[in-house]
């Protein structure tokens, strides 16, 4: 067990864990900011997404180790009530079906959106693919990122 | 129907909702609200089993099936607040616990609301009608004079008009309308039955709020994952956990039900721990089980292609077996105490889940409580409760709260799959009839069960497959030679999805356009119609998908749309990307790398027309599944010439 200083949504924890524990299990587990999902454990589908310094990353895949020193943010610091524009358009396009993908969804579009303002299809298709879906909500979230860089 | 008050105290009585709530609600989130509404019930109005009122107005409605993704939470609460007059605004949805008052809770078919549309329209036409007499009192005017808009009871007058919090007392003492006396709206002055309505959990899903069964966390609680025996129907023969307990943070190994559990205090510890662990199986006879014998069995069974005779043709379609690859992996917490227990199941079976705690526990059905959160997915393999009794052996084994947790791994190898499956097609083209299809499926101990839309999935490829197969040999146009089968509300689905995709017109160079009509559990009528490119290394981009639909009365149209996106992405990977093979008793697969699903850069762009009806909803969450993949298939044949007659259909097949 080691001490790590993480900071997370702008808040400091002290966390007590094993070296090589995922964020994942540590955001969840130890800090109950549940919104961020496991689904594959090997950084395959995008459900378990959160900024890290701004860039989308896995965090079933990012050592707690790998975490300390960088601002982490989960869907839970996105903003205080869902006003954060993404989170916005995807209310607007009805997006959601089962919703267990969503979080990572929408923190991989925060992150496209902010290196790419208004991105094309193409664009998306690039930075999304690695998001999985199983509800098939894919054609909604097409929209949702049009209209969320439309209101940026 | 259940509308009778005492029953429904009982209930809340019962549900622990209270305590539900201290351990796992996010503050802020709708699922919060609906608590707070719940810890008031002895001031509210409560008609029945699934309204209360409380004097602020706030409305709360039960949802007694399952939420997935489908949209039920949603749609119940539309259809008994649009009776009820209620204020869209002032609703909150609560889940029912597993309980057996709500009669049959198992979430599967379909069948939500062609089961209980009459039902939840009486309940919510009941509250209306108690709360117009409660006011018409206090006026001393004749209630049937009264009327009500938006949560308020409105005076003859049409000036005065009351809150419904504000009559929450008095409408509790009058006696309920005998509930075949109760007038329905007529349909013409629904106010959301027909509206486009995003999920009402879509507030919390969005901001991370929303609570499925494995983001719950009770004081004390521990983690535990299972080593089941890789080979269906094998046993632990011995194990080594001494590895496994120097792990830092696992609590105790233990043998139940075949395999090897290991329990930590947390998920990481109990990973590593398991990962430590040093298991000898007895694999069994299902050692000897292959995708690849099971086919040739199932080869047998069917006749071989080629011989029908007097001028009828035949073929023969070939099916893998599916795994169901919910995001949410399963998972269940269980809190076994002394003589009650708790459960939070992700279920699509909540009284089945019950039962099994029960013979898992040994404690009475009446001290068990089964929450259902909400579900990262379903799609059929949420009416097994494997997962539940896991939960609540091990629970009663440790003495503390507990959560088990299946990897993804676990998840793809541990199903209760979609079965393989042969079958035979055969017709005469010239006689224009819906074909003979004879279903062959593999019979051994790999586990099945129901995979969104079941059956309907393979007999719509075979029989609509073929019914392509019959109008090329006939020479007649596919949609022409359909219409010639299908008359009524298939007819009119057929003509319409023909006509919103251009189904003449010319389209561009290899690519290709391909119908697919079927009735799934013949209740829901959807005709699909694909446009695809296939390019000269056989690769299948699906540009577009038009669908029609009738579906009886369109309760919430957008969800209908909804759920055709979602069945055909579901189909798509089913038909161009996955399927689990099995190997010395082994599923092969493991996770998205070798089973991998449709991606947001295959997703077709897919259009939905929904044909007007007032008929009883007959169902939605399935009936986007099956047409899909024979309308795809018709579209490459289209295409390219060439027949696919299995699937997955891959690259190779295409050139």
């Amino acid at each position: 067990m080691t001490e790590f200083t993480l900071s997370v949504n702008q808040q400091q924890y002290t966390v007590d864990v094993d070296d090589d524990t995922p964020l994942l299990w540590v955001l969840r587990d130890t800090l109950h900011l549940t919104g961020t999902k496991y689904s594959c454990g090997m950084g395959l589908c995008g459900s378990c997404t959160v900024l890290i310094d701004g860039q989308a990353q896995r965090s079933c895949i990012t050592p707690v180790a790998n975490a300390s020193g960088v601002e982490i943010t989960t869907i839970e610091g996105l903003s205080d009530n869902g006003e954060h524009p993404v989170q916005q358009a995807w209310q607007d396009e009805y997006v959601t079906q089962c919703g267990y993908c969503q979080p990572g969804q929408i923190m991989n579009a925060v992150a496209l959106l902010d290196n790419i303002p208004n991105p094309s299809d193409e664009d998306i298709d690039a930075a999304m693919k690695d998001v999985l879906c199983r509800c098939g909500t894919y054609q909604r979230i097409r929209k949702a990122i049009h209209s969320a860089a439309e209101g940026v | 129907m259940e509308v009778n008050r005492r029953d429904f105290l009982k209930v809340v009585g019962t549900a622990g909702a209270s305590l539900m709530i201290a351990v796992y609600l996010e503050p802020g989130s709708r699922l919060a609200a609906a608590a707070q509404a719940d810890a008031v019930s002895e001031d509210t109005f409560q008609p029945n089993l699934y309204i209360k009122i409380d004097k602020d107005s706030k409305v709360t409605i039960t949802a007694f099936r399952s939420e997935m993704g489908q949209g039920i939470r949603t749609a119940i609460a539309m259809i008994v607040a649009d009776e009820l007059n209620a204020d869209w605004d002032s609703v909150i949805i609560e889940q029912a616990s597993a309980d057996p008052d709500y009669g049959d809770q198992v979430t599967g078919g379909s069948a939500s609301i062609s089961s209980y549309y009459g039902s939840l329209r009486i309940a919510g036409a009941t509250g209306r009608e108690m709360l117009k007499s409660a006011a018409a009192a206090q006026w001393e005017v004749d209630a049937a004079e009264c009327s009500t808009d938006s949560g308020f009871v409105i005076h003859p007058d049409g000036q005065q008009k009351l809150p419904y919090g504000d009559l929450v007392e008095s409408a509790s003492e009058v006696d309920a309308p005998e509930m075949w006396t109760v007038p329905l709206k007529p349909e013409s002055e629904f106010s959301l039955i027909g509206s486009d309505m995003d999920h009402w959990d879509a507030p919390d899903i969005v901001t991370g709020k929303a609570v499925y069964a494995s983001d719950i966390h009770l004081p004390n609680m521990l983690y535990a994952t299972l080593a089941r025996c890789p080979v269906f129907g094998g046993s632990v023969a011995s194990y080594d956990d001494s590895k496994t307990l120097q792990v830092n943070g696992v609590h105790s190994v233990h043998e139940i039900d075949g395999a090897v559990a290991v329990v930590a205090e947390n998920t990481w510890a109990a990973i590593k721990g398991r990962q430590a662990l040093v298991i000898s199986w007895n694999e069994g006879d299902g050692v000897n089980l292959s995708s690849q014998g099971i086919r040739a069995s199932l080869a047998e069974r069917v006749p071989e292609m080629g011989s029908a005779e007097d001028g009828r043709i035949d073929a023969v379609y070939e099916f893998p077996y599916q795994a169901h690859v919910t995001m949410e992996p399963m998972n269940c917490v269980a809190d076994v105490r002394e003589d009650s227990c708790e459960v939070w199941a992700p279920t699509q079976n909540a009284q089945q889940v019950k039962s099994v705690v029960q013979r898992a526990t040994r404690i009475s059905a009446d001290k068990i409580t089964v929450h259902v959160p909400l579900m990262g997915g379903g799609f059929g393999r949420r009416l097994q409760t494997d997962y539940a009794f896991e939960a609540a052996a091990l629970s009663k084994a440790v003495g503390a709260p507990l959560k088990v947790f299946w990897s993804r791994a676990d998840d793809i190898q541990r199903d209760f799959y979609h079965p393989m499956s042969y079958q035979y097609a055969s017709g005469d083209p010239a006689a224009v009839k819906r074909p003979n299809v004879r279903a062959q499926d593999g019979e051994n101990i790999i586990p099945s069960g129901a995979w969104r839309s079941v059956f309907n999935h393979t007999e719509a490829f075979s029989r609509e497959s073929f019914i392509d197969e019959l109008a090329f040999a006939a020479g007649i146009d596919p949609v022409e030679y359909r219409l010639e089968i299908f008359s009524g509300r298939g007819g009119a689905v057929i003509e319409l999805a023909a006509e919103k995709a251009g189904w003449s017109e010319t389209l561009p160079e290899n690519w290709g356009r391909g119908m697919a009509y079927f009735a799934t559990f013949n209740v829901t009528h959807v005709a699909m119609v694909a446009e695809v490119e296939v390019n000269a290394s056989g690769e299948v981009r699906v540009q577009r998908v038009v669908c029609a639909v009738d579906c009886g009365t369109a309760v919430n149209p957008d969800n209908i749309a909804a759920q055709m996106e979602g069945g055909i992405a579901f189909g798509l990977t089913a038909a161009l990307k996955a399927g689990v093979t099995l190997e010395n008793g082994r599923i092969n697969e493991s996770n998205f790398h070798d089973c991998p699903i449709l991606q947001i850069d295959e997703m077709p762009v897919v259009e939905v027309h929904i044909i007007e009806s007032d008929d009883n909803p007959s169902g939605i969450g399935e009936m986007g599944v099956p047409p899909i993949a024979p309308a795809l298939s018709n579209a490459i044949f289209d295409a390219t010439g060439i027949r696919v007659r299995h699937l997955p259909i891959k690259p190779e097949d295409l050139f």
